[in-house]
């Protein structure tokens, strides 16, 4: 651990806030705004029922009945009941999916080993 | 405090204080995740159906054994706060541990949000029933955030205490309600047999119901983080979190057998507050008004629990300057990571505005999911690295590699649980921290001192 | 205006008054103490120092 060892410069006040801002940026931009624009969330479908009853929506009487304990009418609790998950699977989206997922580990892993090795040999002195 | 004190102080040293036993390292894991009874669990009824969720429950509990026996070993050795943080830093290198850092941020500061929002929405349906309609969640979310973070700022004994006070409450509401519908009288007022329908979606329901049986545990590995605080980490943290871990698997199976019993599961998949939902449908008042403390206080609980670890993680990171070092301040009173407490506020209350419950947790899943999957290989490195016998372990877990391949093996599982029906935003949480990785190897990585990061007094890794 | 709205105008104001009390001391605080002090601490090294809380 002699004079070979990194030496980092100092970030400034600006520098500092700069990167805090971007971070802040980043959370906004890929996370919240996909969240408030609607692109995300339960990939689901509801079927429309024509004039509900606890019936036609394949509720026995004991479930109508808890139903309305929750205060809903056949005609409020429709849509709840209808919706339904799509579990139809786009094969190229699933294969693009675990691509970014392998992709970004593999990324992570080849990184931090080189980085882990200049830590180590700083740390404990080159290897003899 | 006047300038001429601080003229003397310049080489002191201000560190978090070490102040917290077992009791707390419970509070703080338990108090963080049992809020998962009262809330978002359920979701995974809307994937899969009620018998889905069971056996979800249950297989994810296994994927939260694999955690803890992995997490108790590498924990009890590398005791430092950031908990999963300082392990990745340790053992696989820097730019794992900034996307650990990350993963817990995320997890915990999502985690809040869906807290927050939870209690918003209580109030305001309980408004509801008491005939004011459409009461204004916000402030009562802001009120939330903004109280607990002060708590936060002001010490963490204090923070843990009241955490230990309401979690042990919230835990006695989910036993009353238990007691209270009678499940040695079935028929009464549990009604399983009328209830219970087949698997609406078939078994490929069960597998995407995974996905929010996360949320019966997560964050039950965040009792690493108060390692910096605890008073002998290496006996403190295994503990606490196996009792936490047994605590949870008593209350999950007592959620869903209430709730199952009581509540149709196209309504339970899609509540906001299960529970509340269910003490309703008892008729008893008594009841409701208990599961509407238990609820509240165990969103308070969890949501205090995770400002706790989501700022001590941002903190570490400052520290280290993965993040600006401005964050890694300790607050020379209370000594605390103010300056990472105050800076996560505002994410906590955006995300919380939304209203979108199961798309916030989604994210905290995701976050949660991502540090499972970092585990497995994580403990792989440390026992290649340093085999047993050449560093003083706390605790050594049996059968390795076995938990480490069934771990990897559900996280695998539980990405496509999550790909079903939320894909989208699986990739929109792979992009942000895609965009960060590349951001931290090929710009800030080069304001981090090398050899400094490594502060275990351990001999050189195997290999190396 | 019922009892509700006067606990959204109190949970407002409340939020608003503990956030700033928070903003306030951290100003405070960054102003007395220099930056070097406030981010002395390091990983691991509280081991020595297990009992030594006060600060003089």
């Amino acid at each position: 651990m002699s004079g070979k060892a990194y030496r980092p410069p100092e970030q400034g006040k600006a520098g500092q806030i700069f990167d805090s801002i971007f971070l802040l940026v980043l959370v906004y931009a890929v996370l919240f705004a996909p969240l408030v624009l609607g692109l995300t969330g339960g990939g689901t479908i509801t079927k429309t029922v024509e004039e509900p009853t606890w019936e036609a929506l394949g509720q026995n009487p004991t479930m109508a009945a808890q139903w309305e304990k929750l205060g809903f009418t056949p005609e409020t609790a429709a849509e709840m009941i209808t919706t339904r998950f799509d579990y139809t699977i786009n094969p190229w989206a699933l294969l693009l999916t675990a691509a970014v997922i392998l992709g970004y580990f593999i990324f992570l892993i080849k990184f931090s080993e080189k980085e882990y090795r200049e830590v180590i040999n700083e740390r404990f002195g080159e290897k003899k | 405090m006047s300038s001429t004190d601080t003229a003397g102080q310049d080489r002191q040293r201000i560190s978090l204080l070490r102040v917290l036993g077992p009791a707390h390292v419970w509070a703080l894991g338990v108090g963080i995740v049992l809020v998962g009874e009262f809330m978002g669990w359920n979701f995974s009824v809307g994937k899969g159906g009620a018998m889905g969720s069971l056996i979800a429950c249950w297989v994810i509990g296994l994927l939260y054994t694999c955690v803890a026996m992995i997490d108790s070993e590498v924990t009890s050795t590398v005791a430092a706060a950031g908990g999963q943080y300082a392990q990745a830093k340790h053992i696989m290198g820097p730019l794992m541990a900034f996307n650990v850092g990350l993963y817990l941020v995320m997890a915990y500061t999502m985690l809040e949000a869906a807290d927050a929002l939870v209690v918003g929405d209580l109030l305001s349906s309980v408004a509801g029933e008491m005939g004011h309609d459409a009461l204004d969640p916000r402030p009562f979310v802001v009120l939330t955030i903004a109280a607990l973070a002060w708590l936060n700022y002001r010490g963490v004994l204090m923070t843990l205490t009241v955490n230990f006070v309401i979690t042990a409450a919230a835990f006695i509401s989910i036993v009353v309600l238990f007691l209270g519908v009678q499940p040695w009288n079935p028929g009464h007022m549990l009604q399983h047999r009328e209830l219970l329908t087949d698997l609406p979606y078939g078994w490929i329901g069960v597998i995407a119901a995974f996905q929010f049986g996360i949320w019966y545990y997560l964050g039950i590995e965040g009792t690493c983080q108060a390692a910096e605080e605890v008073r002998s980490p290496a006996r403190s943290l295994p503990y606490g979190t196996m009792s936490g871990i047994i605590t949870l698997l008593i209350a999950a199976t007592m959620t869903w057998y209430v709730a199952t019993g009581l509540l149709p599961w196209e309504f339970l998949g899609q509540a906001a507050t299960p529970l509340y939902d269910a003490a309703r449908v008892t008729g008893s008042t008594a009841l409701q008004v208990f599961l509407f403390i238990g609820t509240t206080f165990a969103a308070i609980a969890s949501a205090n629990g995770c400002i706790n670890d989501a700022s001590r993680a941002w903190f570490s990171m400052g520290r280290d300057r993965y993040m600006p070092l401005w964050f890694g301040a300790v607050h020379p009173r209370y000594r605390t990571p103010y300056r990472a407490i105050l800076f996560l506020i505002p994410i906590a209350v955006s995300f919380s505005f939304t209203g979108l419950l199961d798309q916030v947790i989604t994210f905290s899943i995701l976050s949660g999911l991502l540090g499972y999957t970092f585990m497995p290989v994580n403990m792989w490195m440390f026992r290649r690295k340093w085999p047993l016998g050449s560093i003083r372990r706390g605790y050594v877990h049996p059968f390795h590699p076995l938990p480490a391949i069934v771990l990897l093996l559900l996280c695998i599982t539980t990405y496509f649980a999550t790909f079903l029906g939320y894909g989208t935003q699986l990739l929109a949480m792979m992009c942000f921290y895609i965009v960060a990785s590349l951001w931290f190897t090929f710009h800030r990585y080069k304001y981090v001192r090398r050899g400094d990061q490594f502060t275990m007094p351990w001999s050189r890794p195997r290999g190396y | 205006m019922d009892l509700w709205n006067i606990f959204e105008y109190a949970a407002w104001g409340i939020s608003g008054l503990l956030l700033l009390w928070m903003l306030f001391d951290a100003v405070q605080v960054n102003r007395d103490f220099s930056e070097e002090l406030l981010t002395s601490s390091r990983e691991g090294e509280l081991e020595d120092t297990t009992e030594k809380h006060e600060l003089t």
